[in-house]
């Protein structure tokens, strides 16, 4: 029997990996019942998520429970019953009822109205109305609340527009009110003016009069004159006021002459023809003087003023109106181009998502699944160095994984259209980066454990969270924060973002050094955990 | 001269606090067929595992054909087959396929591979299921290219893990001449069993191990007698006869007596003249002896006398 030499264990022996790789590829291939979900399970998942995403459910049948008949409780009725979200099928008046129809299956979504919801509206009380899902169907949920989102800003909104409305209206009549009473108090000041104008008429007879009797009591009373002189000069329609008294002490002075004179029941007569007009025209005088001001002060703050701020509050009412409804109108803009759609932002991180399961999951099993066959035990007796079991094994599901990708990009383009728009040999940079962190992590995990099934609860605790918070099913933004900081420390994260940038975007390297820096520290960390934690000893 | 192949010394592994090969020391002559016998957990396959670089010894010492345990692990590997206690495959590949794979995970060329696989692939009757995948193979067949797998390289001393546990009989026979086979073409083995006959059947020289200790080694006989102080020899009467135990125990050789049936276990002190004084004492009583014979006591029963315990517990 040919004895054969022995073979010494070299630390990379690149026949050796070559020989891992081919058997893996064999495994791979005869394992058809395997290898088929694993080629269909993106597909699948491309499908089911591209007709599906931007494609909220519509026509949910509903009922709506509702506690409150306002104006806006009604008008979100007649909202829910127009939306092409909602078939409304039942109209019910308690929980419990809609609760029934919801178990029973009759409708998909409770929509409740709560009690007093104009009034906390308008009061600005934080109100809900209560959408009540079955849990099973999260895009019902979803689309439900956001539906009914847009629905209660509306009326809320639609309201708020018929109160200014009001105040609109109130202040129309407010300003016309203004102006009739302007006018009022310019008819007024104009009959003040007449008065004031007989009131003077009056003042000239009174004059006349005066200088009668003056110059026929100069004649027969010398002594008189020098006191009447200073009326002449005093009598005028502007210093009415001002003469009143002068006229007062004509009077007196007049008297005591006439009296002087003896000549009383003439003089009694002008005087009192005297005092009547000096009264006269000493009220005529007082309203004409404040009508005046009055007048001018009401002209200058009703004409110009209060009429300028008239139109200032139309201005207003009418644009904060406007500026009231425009937030709830929903518009959508391309971002980058317009030939894009919202799979081409999904097929990123999809892939990324895919190639993670498929890298993590698939390796990993199949080490594990060596590991209890004993046929990994086997590998171990031979001279085969540590490292040259694991680059053999990562290499060919590197290179598996590479296919997947490739096949998914090529069906997606096929079925979906999607445009790259970026340069393909970066896109193979972060994909070859992302796989190798993938499958060097479904390694460790394999190293770690003994069984098959250790393996896969294993794997869910990392593979759930990556699924979850790769932006697949749910975007990222819209998670609270303590899930976002924990899409920090995934690598799909930094891939997906990296090969959504390239892909979609048609970014440049240095433009995702980031995530491609982060993606190296990750490679660099999970390969140096894969030498340190896969080991020979099988305790 | 005959040359140790394999020395162990001190050898230890503990798990913890459970110490599961203690202090054992031994050694494996080159060219013979060396057996473990021991009851499950009695740390066979954990010395296995040390010896195959495949776990790390806590403490102590071994050396193979040379090599130190410690640091030439990478040349053991090199010079020995192992046949674990599972079939240890790859299910989806051929039968060639699989001898192929650890062919070339042992360095062979594949001129090499062809001819060696073929002739093992003969040798062990799986020439003509070469092309079939091996995880539709029944367990003995399983077991045959287990064994031709771990024999690819040729290798110099060869382990065997329990290789017949759970296989049918003809099987096992099967796997037994196989193993006799490369032993007479010169590669040392060492097979570890829980079963009795079978260690007695094809190994030379035995260690009996029990909670990780070796309790005795040597040939079959060698540890038969070492726990026996006589000899015991069973006579078969053509009828059941009356109590004789008193009258028996009166002849000057014999030891105890016990009854069964037309069978009589008689401990006597020594071989000589034996068969004839009993012979002439039970013709005497008129009673004809169809059979009379030395009974060799059982592997079985050196072991439960050692351990206190049944070997298939």
């Amino acid at each position: 029997m040919a004895k054969i030499k022995e073979e010494k264990e070299k630390l990379i022996d690149f026949k050796k990996i070559g020989a891992i790789i081919q058997k893996n590829f064999i495994v791979m291939t005869r394992d058809r019942i395997r290898l088929l979900p694993l080629l269909l399970f993106p597909i699948v998942m491309i499908l089911v998520l591209g007709f599906t995403s931007g494609n909220s459910p519509k026509h949910i049948p509903a009922a709506i429970v509702s506690y409150d008949n306002s104006e806006m409780a009604q008008n979100i009725q007649q909202q829910i019953y127009d939306s092409q979200t909602f078939t409304v099928r039942y109209l019910v008046s308690t929980e419990d009822e809609a609760r029934k129809l919801l178990d029973s299956g009759k409708v998909g979504v409770i929509i409740e109205i709560p009690p007093k919801l104009e009034e906390n509206i308008l009061n600005n009380v934080p109100t809900q109305i209560i959408v009540i899902v079955d849990e099973s169907d999260a895009a019902v949920s979803a689309t439900s609340s956001q539906t009914l989102g847009v629905i209660i800003n509306n009326a809320a909104s639609s309201i708020t527009l018929q109160k200014i409305r009001e105040y609109q209206q109130s202040v129309d009549y407010a300003a016309s009110s203004l102006g009739s009473f302007a006018s009022t108090q310019r008819n007024q000041y104009d009959l003040i003016a007449q008065e004031t104008a007989i009131a003077s008429g009056y003042l000239d007879n009174a004059q006349v009069l005066n200088k009668k009797y003056t110059d026929s009591l100069t004649s027969s009373i010398p002594s008189s004159t020098a006191i009447v002189i200073p009326l002449n000069s005093s009598i005028g329609y502007k210093n009415t006021t001002a003469n009143l008294s002068n006229s007062d002490v004509i009077y007196a002075e007049s008297s005591i002459a006439l009296q002087a004179k003896g000549q009383v029941a003439s003089m009694q007569k002008s005087g009192a023809l005297i005092s009547a007009a000096s009264s006269a025209v000493h009220a005529a005088q007082s309203v004409a003087t404040q009508a005046s001001k009055n007048q001018q002060l009401i002209q200058r703050n009703y004409d110009s003023e209060v009429v300028e701020s008239l139109v200032t509050i139309r201005l207003f009412t009418k644009s904060s109106a406007e500026n009231i409804l425009r937030p709830l109108s929903v518009e959508n803009k391309p971002a980058y181009g317009s030939g894009l759609k919202a799979i081409d932002f999904l097929i990123p991180s999809l892939i990324a998502m895919t190639i993670f399961q498929g890298a993590v999951m698939g390796m990993g099993r199949s080490v594990a699944g060596e590991k209890r066959e004993g046929s990994l035990t086997r590998v171990f007796l031979t001279p085969t160095s540590n490292i040259t079991i694991i680059i053999g094994t990562l290499s060919f599901y590197i290179f598996f994984e590479l296919v997947r990708a490739a096949f998914l990009l090529i069906f997606s383009i096929v079925v979906f259209h999607i445009t790259i728009q970026g340069n393909l040999l970066l896109i193979a940079l972060i994909l070859a980066m992302f796989i190798i962190i993938s499958t060097s992590i479904g390694m460790i995990i394999s190293s770690l454990v003994k069984t098959e099934q250790q393996f896969t609860a294993m794997a869910m605790l990392v593979s759930l969270p990556t699924m979850f918070l790769s932006g697949v099913f749910f975007p990222i933004q819209s998670m609270p924060k303590v899930m976002q900081s924990i899409s920090n420390f995934l690598p799909i994260t930094y891939a997906a973002n990296a090969l959504r940038g390239v892909m979609v975007k048609a970014l440049p390297i240095q433009m995702i050094a980031y995530p491609l820096f982060i993606l190296l520290v990750f490679l660099i960390i999970t390969t140096t955990l894969v030498l340190t934690v896969f080991k020979r000893n099988i305790e | 001269m005959v040359n140790n192949i394999l020395e162990i010394k001190n050898l230890t592994k503990k798990f913890g606090n459970f110490t599961a090969v203690d202090n054992i020391t031994l050694s494996v002559r080159e060219g013979e067929i060396f057996g473990f016998l021991g009851p499950n957990g009695a740390g066979k396959t954990t010395t296995i595992s040390m010896l195959t670089t495949l776990i790390t010894p806590t403490g102590g010492t071994a050396t193979i054909a040379g090599h130190d345990l410690k640091d030439e692990g990478a040349d053991i590997r090199s010079i020995i087959g192992v046949v674990p206690q599972s079939f240890s495959l790859f299910p989806e590949l051929t039968a060639q396929e699989n001898l192929t794979y650890i062919g070339k995970l042992y360095g062979m060329d594949i001129k090499k591979i062809i001819e060696r696989s073929e002739y093992l692939l003969k040798q062990m009757r799986l020439y003509e299921h070469k092309d079939r995948v091996s995880g539709e193979f029944s367990g003995g067949m399983k077991q045959r290219l287990s064994l031709a797998a771990s024999i690819m390289s040729n290798p110099k001393i060869l382990f065997m893990d329990e290789p017949t546990t759970g296989l049918d009989p003809q099987s096992r026979i099967a796997i037994r001449e196989l193993t006799e086979e490369l032993n007479r073409q010169g590669m040392t083995i060492i097979y570890t069993t829980h079963d009795m006959e079978e260690a007695e059947k094809i190994c030379h020289r035995i260690v009996i191990m029990d909670r990780g200790k070796v309790i005795a080694d040597g040939t079959s006989d060698e540890l038969k007698h070492k726990i026996m102080s006589g000899h015991i020899v069973e006579v078969e009467l053509d009828s059941e006869p009356k109590e004789l135990s008193s009258e028996l125990k009166q002849l000057p050789f014999v030891v105890a007596v016990h009854h069964s049936g037309r069978l009589i276990n008689i401990t006597v002190k020594r071989k000589e003249g034996v068969f004839f004084a009993l012979s002439e004492f039970f013709r005497k009583r008129g009673l004809s002896v169809e059979e009379i014979r030395y009974k060799e006591p059982s592997l079985e029963e050196v072991f439960i006398t050692l351990t206190k315990k049944d070997l298939r517990d």
